[in-house]
């Protein structure tokens, strides 16, 4: 039977709640729910198992009987036998529930029973108290009881974690013969864990499920992988280049300082008299609708603009005007846009893209270090493309082009990282993508971040400097 | 009436300029702009080149400002518009030419003898005049004044390039060199090559050469492969479509877009690699009848560097000039009447590999003129590298300009001087294939082989593929592509 999620909220304590969950699971299909920590996806699981405080909405089709492995539960269970413990008052030592009572209570199959105590091998344990065993060894047992109940669903919250490798691959097994009988539902953080018979993915987010995707589709699958593995892993953003210095900038001067600033097209004005400071270690947000002005203004700041030569703008040391070069700018800034995307039309590696950022330049035409090599390999491991390192950029999907381009700013650590509208063009997930990259690097660097947007769900930890512009 | 100054020259003379050539490499550039450093540089005109270089210096960190004839800065035309929306300072000649250090004349060849004699007493004493080609030093023979050093900074591509390749990070060859008769302090070399890292030339490569060179070699790569064949082969190409009942839109884009998609493989591979996208059996074809069409054109090219030699083609165009255009203008409303500028490109499909297949007689008509150019160039004495640049190197980026609007936009793109060279060769030309065009079919231009059997005999294709790689402009293309590549890692 169909289980179907119409609208569903579920709190489950003061703090957390699922929200508005829609969500339809066949009796053929086969789950995998993924998503970082806190997201959401144990709760999810746990709903299925008739966990939490339903606040609206609908839940139906629940069978009767589902099997639920996860830490809670497993928690649970040895809180309730160390609670018996505490409540013996007899004078003789208690020794706990054997194991062997705690699966009888659950299975209603003895010989499947002893067929899964041997699998796992647990057969010395049986007469052990459940309390002494390792945490390995109690989800052994939370695994053998939800299996041996021969439930109609099984949910398994990380059934894999903490198994030996033996135990590991004969489970998997196990639950591969079991597709054609038993609809099943876990939650795994690693890709690589996923069995091949998972039919759709949910991934779940701050209490939402926000993608929901079958197998079968490559591209969202890729995706998906790659959100999951620049959220979950613990790599860093890799360190600069010690041998490619940019001078160092006196920490009393604004990194930025337009005075008055007026940049007029014929005779209309787009912006008018403005000034703006950035100081060092600042974050912006720069916000305002189309044609306010907000590109020409960062324009002005990265050299682009003419009219910076015609305005009173000071960047990084420079009065501009004043006999300095472009590049001697540039080297300061790390900067992205759709324009930039749209002009980096080169057929070149991802590898090389990413060099590229150490020399201000569209292609690559510079003999780089081998230190610089490295360097990109990290940045091409953190997101998650170090197979793809030599295919060429102007073969890869939009987002993932994006994403390469911000790794290409970043690369130098420059002072200042311009993102302009770095999610636009965008789906949902390479959004969520880029917004995840851009808060790695707003924790993990010493960049200032001009950050341009008008979707305030696109907001970024960390940025507390606001700028609106006006339409003139 | 103007004095042609290579003919004023000694044999042994004349000789020694056409051989000046020497590829730079970037490491001759250490001092980057810092000679220009202090200096006030303004620029006369702001065209194509004019904007384009002076953005690039200015963004190098130099002092850039326009000036202009009075009456463009009356009636605010394009090129006052352009100087003042990015930001220039514009002014008269008398109020800038007086100030100026540097002089960079970017106005079109044809006005540069009132120009530079307008400009010339107002320039201070010692200060630099500075060209982006040596007609008019060279064919006109133009005197400057003796206090003044004359050099020449000549990218070797349209203004845009110059402007987008330096956004990019990098540059477009370039090709330098130094007046000799005018060098009084001896400060022209390293003007011209503060300059041209100013404009970002010195990172895709700088050829150091002599006005003569640039100028002799440039007439001659402009007006035979680069605008010249690819007008006649339009045309030809067309007509002979149109003849054996092709349908005319498709005939029409297959050589609008054609000439663009066939020499983009000649960009990045050469000769060599344009055939090599060919079948077997339709490169030997191709092979067969680029070297029936070299025969055949070979005594025109001659004719064509001869003129340009002796200055029987410039002394020609400026009769012209002085008759107020009539041949030039004649020329230009005939060639916007041709079946072929007059029919649109049809709303067909064309894929990237049938517009080989399908135009292998434009593949060996490409092949034939860059190799014939390159080898009258060589042989009249022009260095490999030059001859180069100007043949091959320059032929896509004039294919572009047929793919935007056909002919009519090559030649509003083209200087005058180009577009007058262009037509007398169409004129030449035209009679001249019209007997091997009759033996044409549209197995090679318009439907493509149809063979039952692509095989080919062994040793045939290997003489082919040999003769290909031979080619005196494959060995230079590789050794200046190559250099290119080493810093331009993507290509
Ligand atoms: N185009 C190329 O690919 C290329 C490449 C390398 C070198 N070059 C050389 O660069 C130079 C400039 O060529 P271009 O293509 O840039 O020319 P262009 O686009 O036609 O620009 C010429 C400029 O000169 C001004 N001008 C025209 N007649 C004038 C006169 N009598 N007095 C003063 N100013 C005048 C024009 O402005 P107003 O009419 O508004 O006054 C315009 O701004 C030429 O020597 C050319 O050979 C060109």
């Amino acid at each position: 039977m169909t289980i179907r999620l119409e609208n569903l909220t579920v709190k489950f304590d003061e703090r957390f709640q699922l929200n508005t969950i829609n969500w339809e699971l066949a009796p053929n299909q086969h789950w995998v729910i993924t998503g970082t920590n806190g997201s959401g996806k144990s709760a999810l699981a746990a709903v299925l198992a008739s966990v939490g405080e339903s606040i609206s909405g609908t839940i139906e089709g629940l069978p009767a009987k589902v099997g639920l492995v996860s830490f809670e539960a497993q928690a649970e269970l040895i809180a309730a036998e160390l609670k018996k413990d505490d409540a013996d008052i007899m004078d003789v030592i208690s020794v706990g529930t054997p194991v062997r009572d705690i699966l009888n209570a659950a299975a209603s199959n003895t010989q499947l029973l002893n067929e899964l105590v041997e699998k796992f091998a647990l057969t010395d344990t049986l007469e052990r108290s459940f309390r002494t065993l390792s945490t390995g060894e109690s989800r052994k047992v939370m695994l053998i009881r939800a299996l041996a109940s021969q439930p109609d669903l099984l949910v398994l919250d990380e059934p894999f974690d903490g198994l030996d490798a033996n135990t590991l691959v004969m489970l998997q097994q196990y639950l591969a013969s079991l597709i054609e009988t038993i609809p099943m539902v876990m939650v795994l953080n690693r890709f690589d864990e996923f069995p091949d018979f998972i039919t759709h993915i949910a991934y779940m987010d701050h209490g939402e499920l926000k993608h929901q995707i079958n197998r079968d589709d490559e591209k969202a699958y890729a995706e998906l992988y790659q959100l999951l593995h620049l959220k979950t892993s613990n790599l860093q953003i890799p360190a600069a280049d010690p041998d490619t210095v940019i001078p160092r900038l006196d920490p009393e001067q604004p990194l930025v300082r337009l005075n008055n600033i007026t940049i007029k097209y014929a005779d209309h004005k787009v912006i008018d008299s403005l000034d703006w400071t950035i100081q060092p270690n600042q974050h912006w947000q720069l916000s305002g609708p189309n044609g306010s002005g907000k590109t020409a203004l960062l324009s002005l700041i990265t050299g682009d603009h003419p009219q910076c030569y015609v305005n009173n703008v000071f960047v990084f040391g420079f009065q501009r005007g004043s006999g300095e070069s472009i590049w001697q700018i540039k080297q300061f800034i790390g900067y992205v846009s759709t324009a930039l995307q749209w002009e980096y039309r080169v057929g070149t590696g991802l590898r090389n893209v990413i060099i590229s950022g150490f020399y201000d330049s569209i292609g690559l035409y510079s003999k780089y270090t081998d230190r610089q090599r490295e360097i990109a390999n990290q940045w091409l491991a953190l997101l998650g493309m170090s197979e793809r390192a030599d295919q060429p950029f102007n073969k890869l999907s939009y987002g993932d082009q994006r994403l390469l381009l911000i790794a290409r700013a970043m690369v130098k650590h420059p002072p200042l990282l311009i993102l302009d509208e770095p999610c636009l063009g965008l789906d949902d997930m390479n959004r969520q993508l880029v917004l995840a990259l851009i808060e790695k690097i707003c924790a993990d660097s010493e960049t200032s971040v001009i950050y341009v947007n008008h979707h305030p769900e696109d907001q970024i930890k960390g940025i507390d400097n606001y700028l609106a512009l006006e339409k003139h | 009436m103007s004095n042609n100054y290579f003919n004023t020259l000694p044999l042994r003379e004349q000789l020694a300029q056409l051989a000046k050539c020497r590829f730079m490499d970037i490491s001759e550039f250490p001092d980057g702009v810092s000679a220009l450093k202090g200096k006030k540089m303004v620029v006369i005109g702001c065209g194509a080149q004019g904007l384009a270089q002076g953005m690039n210096l200015r963004d190098s960190g130099c002092d850039v400002s326009y000036t202009l004839r009075a009456a463009a800065i009356a009636e605010k035309r394009q090129s006052w518009k352009n100087a003042t929306e990015n930001g220039f300072v514009v002014g008269t000649y008398e109020e800038l030419i007086p100030t100026a250090d540097i002089v960079l004349n970017l106005t079109p060849d044809k006005q540069h003898t009132p120009v530079v004699t307008a400009i010339m007493p107002l320039m201070k004493h010692g200060a630099c005049l500075s060209y982006s080609h040596g007609f008019n030093i060279v064919e006109e023979g133009m005197k400057i004044r003796e206090d003044l050093t004359v050099i020449m900074v000549a990218p070797k591509c349209p203004g845009s390039e110059v402007r987008n390749e330096y956004v990019r990070g990098f540059g477009v060859p370039t090709l330098i060199a130094v007046h000799e008769a005018n060098d009084p302090k001896g400060e022209g070399l390293a003007l011209a090559k503060a300059y041209a890292v100013g404009t970002g030339g010195h990172k895709a490569g700088v050829l150091m050469s002599s006005f003569i060179a640039e100028v002799k070699s440039d007439l001659m790569g402009e007006q035979t492969i680069l605008c010249g064949m690819l007008q006649t082969g339009s045309l030809l190409c067309f007509d002979k479509m149109i003849e054996e009942g092709i349908d005319a839109g498709y005939a029409s884009k297959l050589i609008q877009f054609g000439w663009e998609t066939v020499t983009e493989a000649l960009k990045y591979g050469g000769v060599t690699n344009m055939l090599d996208r060919l079948s077997n059996p339709a490169k030997i074809k191709a092979f067969d009848l680029s070297e029936e069409l070299k025969l055949i054109m070979r005594p025109l090219y001659n004719k064509h560097q001869d003129d340009i030699i002796d200055g029987t083609f410039s002394r020609t165009m400026m009769a012209d000039w002085a008759n107020d255009d009539v041949n030039l203008l004649g020329w230009r409303a005939e060639t916007a009447e041709t079946a072929f500028e007059k029919t649109p490109a049809g709303d067909v499909e064309i894929s990237e590999q049938e517009y080989f297949d399908h135009g292998i007689l434009m593949v060996a008509m490409v092949k034939a003129g860059v190799e014939l150019a390159f080898e009258t160039m060589t042989a009249a004495g022009i260095v490999a590298d030059s001859a180069y640049y100007e043949s091959l190197h320059e032929t896509p980026l004039i294919a572009n300009t047929i793919a935007r609007k056909k002919l009519y936009e090559m030649n509003a793109t083209i200087s005058d001087t180009a577009e007058y060279g262009c037509y007398l060769y169409n004129h030449a030309c035209l009679p001249l294939l019209a007997d091997f065009m009759k033996g044409i079919k549209t197995d090679v231009i318009g439907k493509g082989q149809d063979l039952a059997d692509t095989g080919v005999d062994n040793a045939r294709l290997i003489e082919v593929n040999a003769a290909l790689r031979s080619h005196p402009v494959e060995a230079i293309g590789s050794v200046l592509r190559g250099h290119m590549a080493d810093m331009k890692k993507i290509v």
